[in-house]
């Protein structure tokens, strides 16, 4: 069964409640398959073996000879690990309602261009060139898609959400559970601060622009919590006219990529550590897939020209941000604004009465799947002395775990670029622009003031 | 449940296909197949983007209307 042949008109009890979501979201699907190759990870650790062979990235180079005999002795490795992708990203997304037999040549491009990007990353004169992977592979994909052009059929295997999605889950395997809860509240207030102004913001100048209150509402939570998804949360929940959610689409996106080539260069010049970087990126981003590949490329230039920290410091205070501070709090703003519709809101033909329940509705599963690998691997690695765990733990069962994240991010990344196709965009409207722009204008200031100056101590010596 | 709620009109619809189409480069960062979507779909008579738990003074039962799947006529995708 297709994709476009399933789900329809399906009745409001079937459709988000019960088990079924746990096969039919693809939050789930990101957690099935993340948390499975960390628990694989896990067993194969502890029987003395390791997801490290299957775990194979290429290597740093300088000639190409050194590149050419890399994939001579490793071409074994690649096919096992492009099978173990295609075949359980196939199973997901099939569950979906996907047609496998568009997604398998899209993702045999997909996966073939992005072992070309990770090469180029590994160059070891990419850093001059500012040849960062999640920056080559967006800029790549939206020239592949704006200026040549891809068959549509091939979006079938450009799932941008269940890529980072995935990552994050694997992310998680990687962040120790005891920072989570150390820099969780911080990374909560912080974020609570910059989402309840900058919606307002938003809100406030739409509104005295003339424009519908639900149009409002969507652009300002597109703008304040986690770009898109919010904004097509907020629109079902207010009951928004069909043309406004692709309004705060346009500009979340045009803004997101702005902000991931703005945000790490400006950060780069005001030579932020990484950690105060990341944590800016996750504050003034707009959407999880954007933030990481800016975080990322920021990462990147940690510990060279001047920029201290790693690039895990960057990686982790935006997640902490990005994903605890602002992610999981969409199902709440969804209930108060659909509160705030039905009461103080001109009326519609539609409605209905707000129910509490779509805080977990709405609520973004894959978050469940994060914290879950951050449990499993910090439970599992709390015997050992910190000299075991660098010289046994962390060769055989993180850092495999971390370059399969690696590949999700710019599997994620690529197709950001190739899905992101600017004529068929939605024109926002000057007044939608003015108001979003206005927010995002506060949005970037407060969060480098927060980011820079209010926590920059804890921000700087995050996972230290 | 269910009863004259939007999820069981003839005129709403939610699949994830028809909302990427519906809205352009939804897919780009986010995704219909979200879990932040819960069951949220189109009403086509309304033209509004809202909870399948609303309700209105137009509906119409699909089953009734002897669809098995909503109305899937031309110049909706």
């Amino acid at each position: 069964m297709s994709r476009a042949e399933t789900e329809f008109g399906a009745p409001a009890s079937s459709a988000s409640a019960g088990w079924r979501e746990l096969w039919r979201k693809e939050d789930w699907w990101a957690i099935w398959l993340g948390l499975g190759l960390v628990l694989a990870g896990y067993f194969l650790f502890v029987n003395g073996s390791s997801l490290r062979w299957i775990a194979v990235t290429p290597a740093k180079w300088a000639t190409g000879a050194q590149l050419l005999a890399h994939f001579q002795d490793n071409i074994a490795r690649y096919l096992a690990q492009f099978l173990l992708w295609l075949v359980t990203f196939a199973i997901a997304l099939t569950a979906l309602g996907h047609r496998a037999r568009d997604f398998v040549p899209a993702f045999v491009f997909l996966y073939l261009v992005s072992v070309v990007i990770f090469v180029i990353g590994q160059w070891d004169q990419a850093s001059t060139y500012n040849l960062e992977p999640p920056l080559v592979a967006l800029v790549l994909g939206l020239v592949l898609s704006n200026l040549v052009g891809l068959p549509r059929w091939l979006d079938a295997g450009f799932r941008v959400e269940f890529y980072v999605k995935t990552g994050i889950v694997l992310l998680g395997a990687t962040l120790p559970f005891t920072l989570i809860v150390w820099a969780g509240p911080v990374a909560i207030f912080q974020a609570s601060i910059v989402s309840i102004v900058t919606f307002l913001v938003i809100y406030w100048v739409a509104v005295r622009l003339g424009l519908d209150r639900r149009l409002a509402a969507t652009l300002g939570a597109g703008g304040a919590v986690c770009g898109v998804s919010a904004a097509i949360a907020i629109a079902g929940a207010v009951g928004a006219r069909r043309e406004d959610a692709p309004v705060a689409i346009t500009l979340v996106i045009i803004w997101a990529i702005v902000m991931i080539f703005v945000l790490p260069f400006a950060s780069a010049a005001l030579l932020l550590p990484a950690g105060i970087g990341g944590a800016w990126i996750g504050t003034s981003e707009f959407a999880d897939a954007a933030g990481f590949a800016a975080a990322q490329a920021y990462g990147a230039l940690a510990g060279k020209n001047g920029i201290a920290g790693t690039a895990d410091q960057a990686v982790f205070a935006f997640t902490l941000m990005k994903v605890v501070g602002r992610d999981v709090w969409i199902g709440i703003w969804a209930f108060v604004l659909a509160i705030v519709a039905t009461t103080r809101w001109e009326r519609t033909a539609t409605g209905g009465r707000p129910d509490i329940a779509q805080i977990w509705w709405r609520f973004p599963k894959f978050v469940i799947g994060f914290i879950a690998a951050s449990l499993i691997v910090t439970a599992a690695t709390s015997g050992y002395s910190l000299a075991d765990f660098n010289k046994t733990v962390n060769p055989a069962l993180v850092a495999p775990l971390k370059d399969l994240r690696s590949w999700a991010f710019i599997f994620c990344f690529f197709s950001i670029g190739l899905t992101t196709r600017f004529r068929e965009l939605a024109n926002a409207g000057a007044k939608p622009f003015l108001a979003f722009s206005t927010g995002v204008a506060v949005n970037v200031v407060l969060g480098f003031v927060l980011s820079a100056y209010v926590f920059a101590a804890h921000w700087a010596n995050l996972a230290r | 449940m269910g009863g004259e709620r939007c999820g069981s009109c003839v005129h709403f619809r939610n699949d994830p296909a028809y909302l990427e189409t519906l809205f352009a480069g939804l897919a780009a960062l986010s995704s219909a197949d979200a879990s932040v979507r819960a069951d949220d779909g189109h009403c086509r008579r309304h033209d509004r983007y809202l909870s399948a738990r609303a309700s209105c003074a137009d509906f119409s039962p699909a089953v009734a209307a002897g669809l098995t799947q909503p109305d899937r006529s031309p110049g909706t995708r």
